[in-house]
């Protein structure tokens, strides 16, 4: 996932253009949706709202999910019934909260990493943006 | 050969097991298929206790709550019926009946209605192919695997 454009316009105002090793402005965001727990609260601490729960469910999240999670409970007594792989993202019904899918928009993404700092199921990870920061031309080796 | 058949009956202490234990003083036969497991409100019922029924056993599994409305708890079997909704759908994307997990609702003067409520389902579920009820297949990644991008997380960390 690459940086977003508005994480590499703040990070062109940080001096030094880079953000070593400290989660901050301009991070890429890598979401483990099998970890994911659906609490939503990426959703509700996100500044820029390129977080939030959606009304449709995953139902690959259950059967990824690990075993020893209420989720992976769910994926296994699911993966025992079921006739086919999923058809598809399942509707949620109003009242159901918890098994949603997060809609992570990467383009209003800021890349603060607060989102992962809230997570309780670590299921976020911000990588420091210096990696992908726009690549400088490989000097080329003048032989004599 | 009906009693091979089994239906798990979620029932709301305050009204659809009250119903049942009239039913049971009024002697009228419920069917043998059915197990009664007292919540104490449908609103406890999550989407894991019918799921793992069905796995674990059982052909169909119903929550019988109050009337809509009549909650003891305000909305607890409004919280059911939707997750009851959300199994369904969950079941039916899998290829599974949905008719095997329903939502029934009825006050606790009206044993009749449930004794017909699980007449209803014991009709319904004998009608119904048997489940494949398979051992996990290994055809996703295992747990452990599954967990690996935690761990790699937390070692990049």
């Amino acid at each position: 996932m690459p940086l977003t454009h508005r994480g590499r316009e703040i990070l062109s105002r940080v001096p030094g253009g880079t953000l070593q090793s400290t989660v901050g402005v301009g991070c890429e965001i890598v979401r483990h949706e099998e970890l994911c727990v659906g609490c939503g609260k990426c959703a509700t601490n996100c500044p820029s709202g390129a977080s939030e729960r959606g009304a449709f469910f995953d139902v690959n999240q259950l059967l990824d999910a690990p075993a020893d999670s209420r989720r992976g409970a769910l994926g296994g007594a699911l993966r025992r019934l079921m006739r086919h792989e999923p058809d598809g993202p399942v509707e949620v019904p109003e009242r159901v909260t918890v098994y949603r899918t997060i809609i992570y928009d990467d383009e209003r993404c800021l890349g603060c990493g607060t989102c992962v700092r809230g997570c309780p199921a670590e299921a976020i990870e911000a990588r420091p943006p210096q990696a992908d920061a726009a690549p400088e031309p490989a000097p080329v080796e003048v032989r004599a | 050969m009906a009693a091979d058949r089994k239906i798990v009956a979620f029932c709301c202490r305050e009204c659809a097991y009250a119903a049942a234990d009239a039913s049971a003083n009024a002697r009228t036969p419920l069917p043998p298929t059915v197990r009664l497991v007292l919540m104490p409100c449908t609103g406890r019922v999550s989407p894991l206790h019918l799921l793992s029924a069905l796995a674990g056993g059982a052909d169909g599994v119903m929550v019988a709550g109050c009337l809509l409305g009549q909650c003891h708890y305000r909305e607890g079997n409004f919280n059911a019926v939707d997750r009851v909704a959300f199994v369904q759908r969950l079941l039916r994307s899998v290829g599974v009946e949905p008719e095997r997990c329903q939502m029934f609702t009825m006050s606790a003067g009206e044993p009749p209605k449930f004794v017909a409520a699980v007449r209803e389902m014991d009709r319904v579920i004998g009608g119904l192919p048997p489940l494949p009820r398979s051992e996990a297949d290994g055809s996703r990644a295992a747990p452990l695997a599954a967990g690996a991008p935690r761990a790699a997380a937390r070692g990049a960390a």
